[in-house]
């Protein structure tokens, strides 16, 4: 059974590997670091910034907007894009089961905000090294936060800040088991996704929405490298509960619908 | 017979998509060694049935069987035994032929080491392996999809309008390439098709659907077998004129074919009766052949279809 999925993840890989989608939105959020890297240059802001909180900005402004909007399309294009080719039932029709399809395309998404993470994580530190340096945390009272220790909340801020972008995965493979055509599920994703930043503070749902979060582990490191008082609770622990949430629940609904589903032309 | 002797089994499917009901009590058995046509005008639910055989549409009720595994019960194992091309071949255009058959071939366990590449030369599409299939044209995808079936061991194909878009010769040798593995390794075909001479010369078995319903089944020599009363006269110069014929005994009915040949209905009689009786007249004939039913004429028979056929 395992081996089927690694064997779907394999050619999801080699599917994805060959179309320029997933090129154009790494691409896109190198762009976004470079930019944040200039921008905060030519304001002067860098001047308060270290290189730790570099990174923390610079990430923050990749997945908040450009990040979030392409990895969500990619997963929403993943079995809308299929279906709409009809491709998936060629593969259906195989001997494998409909979970293990669906299983290797949420792994496929996730693999690829991966990918972009790690990308723009790495090009981040470059370009923070080249201006800024990574060591002690400290004032001219002396040291406030020792290297290890920021070191250790940078980390932590980069694996939790994957939680709300899991979610954006599984929320555009759920929208992508409903849509008919890539484009249709396209348009719904980001619909939503614009259409939930416009509105969600002025009704009051903003803590109960993924997308609240993809920046906060990055918002409670920054005070870290400021060298303030820091907090990862409550705000973590909000993040953490409203991310594992809609990663259920998108997970099981997309699972259950796309089992269901009639497949015909 | 066990269950596992027979390749397809369907019992009382049925299938409807809200009120409209596309596949109602189908019921029929596909065995090993036969090339199965399956019929029907427009909108008859033949692809329906297809799909829902592929594990791609859940029937509403009633059961398939692939060599006994209960499609909706055990897909895995049914489909071991079946290769499938469900419609027109849906590829993934932008990577190559030898790419796509390489994707399918890691999800079936029984392919074997260089099948992709023996099928790719089998199929004529060799020196286009490494070709975008964006760039294929119709017939070229067609057999591409083909291919794809045939990856791994398996010992039911279920084809759905599989020479569509072919050229004349590439049609002739797909087609007895499956008839040959038919006869040689007992392999089953079930395959949909609007092409009706196709299936007249290559089928063994033909089942007819309409809304939903099989309407007749059999085997393809017992329906193509002679008309038993109708007969075509040659006659030796003009042939003489219908109303002159009606005037004997035993002849139902004449309708010229053409100005020496004359079709005629016979009440009871067969055609050495015929023979005796124009010869008795004086009537010179050249020929006297009893009249074959064409697969189209059995099909608009019993779908009182004109448009489809």
């Amino acid at each position: 059974m395992r081996n089927m999925v690694v064997r779907l993840l394999r050619n999801e890989i080699a599917k994805t590997s060959r179309t320029k989608l997933p090129y154009f939105g790494i691409f896109a959020a190198c762009l976004v670091a470079v930019l944040a890297f200039v921008v905060t240059e030519e304001s002067g802001s860098g001047q308060t910034l270290n290189g730790w909180g570099y990174v923390g900005l610079s990430m923050q402004m990749v997945f908040i907007d450009i990040g979030l909007i392409f990895i969500s399309i990619f997963s929403a294009m993943l079995i809308a894009g299929e279906t709409g080719s009809g491709t998936v039932r060629m593969v259906l029709s195989s001997p494998l089961l409909r979970w293990q399809f669906y299983t290797a395309k949420v792994l496929m998404g996730l693999l690829y905000m991966i990918v972009m993470s790690v990308t723009a994580f790495v090009l981040s530190i470059f370009l923070g090294s080249l201006r800024y340096e990574f060591g002690n945390v400290a004032d001219a009272a002396g040291l406030i936060y020792a290297k290890k220790e920021v070191a250790i909340n940078f980390l932590a801020a980069y694996f939790l800040s994957w939680l709300p972008l899991t979610a954006a995965v599984l929320f555009g493979v759920f929208i992508s088991t409903i849509a008919k055509k890539s484009g249709q599920a396209i348009g719904v994703v980001v619909g939503i996704i614009i259409l939930l930043a416009t509105v969600k503070h002025f009704i009051g749902i903003g803590p109960y929405v993924f997308t609240t979060y993809v920046g906060s582990s990055w918002g409670v490191f920054h005070q870290v490298a400021q060298g303030v008082d820091y907090q990862w609770s409550p705000e973590v622990w909000k993040m953490v509960a409203v991310s594992v949430i809609y990663c259920f629940v998108t997970f099981a609904a997309g699972l259950a619908i796309f089992a269901k589903r009639d497949l015909n032309g | 017979m066990s269950p596992q002797d027979c390749a397809l089994r369907l019992n009382n499917l049925c299938k409807s998509f809200g009120k409209i009901c596309a596949v109602d009590n189908l019921s029929l058995e596909v065995y090993p060694g036969e090339m199965v046509g399956f019929l029907g005008p427009n909108g008859a639910g033949k692809s329906t049935t297809l799909y829902m055989i592929a594990g791609l549409v859940h029937p509403s009720a009633g059961t398939i069987e692939v060599f006994g595994h209960n499609v909706c019960k055990r897909f895995k194992d049914a489909m071991k035994y079946a290769g499938t091309m469900v419609e027109t071949p849906t590829l993934y255009e932008y990577l190559s032929g030898r790419k796509n058959l390489e994707l399918i071939s890691r999800l079936r366990a029984d392919v074997t080491d260089g099948q992709v590449g023996d099928i790719l030369e089998r199929i004529g599409l060799y020196e286009r392996r490494n070709d975008r299939v964006a760039t294929y044209s119709h017939g070229m995808k067609q057999r591409l999809g083909l291919g794809m079936a045939l990856l791994g061991q398996p010992r039911l194909l279920l084809l759905d309008e599989p020479t569509s878009g072919m050229d004349p010769e590439a049609t002739r040798q797909i087609l007895t390439f499956l008839q040959e593995k038919v006869k040689t390794e007992r392999l089953a075909i079930f395959v949909s098709s609007h092409l009706l001479y196709e299936v007249e010369e290559y089928c063994d078995k033909v089942f007819v659907i309409n809304h939903g319903r099989l309407i007749a089944s059999g085997k393809v020599k017992d329906i193509l077998a002679p008309h038993r009363n109708v007969t075509q006269v040659t006659f030796s110069g003009t042939a003489p004129k219908c109303d002159e014929l009606l005037g004997n005994e035993g002849i139902l009915n004449a309708e010229s074919v053409s100005d020496d040949t004359v079709e005629i209905t016979l009440a009871k009689h067969d055609s050495s009766w015929l023979n005796n009786l124009l010869s008795k007249k004086g009537y010179k004939i050249t020929a006297l052949v009893p009249k074959q039913k064409t697969l189209k004429e059995f099909f608009l028979s019993v779908t009182g279809e004109r448009e489809n056929a």
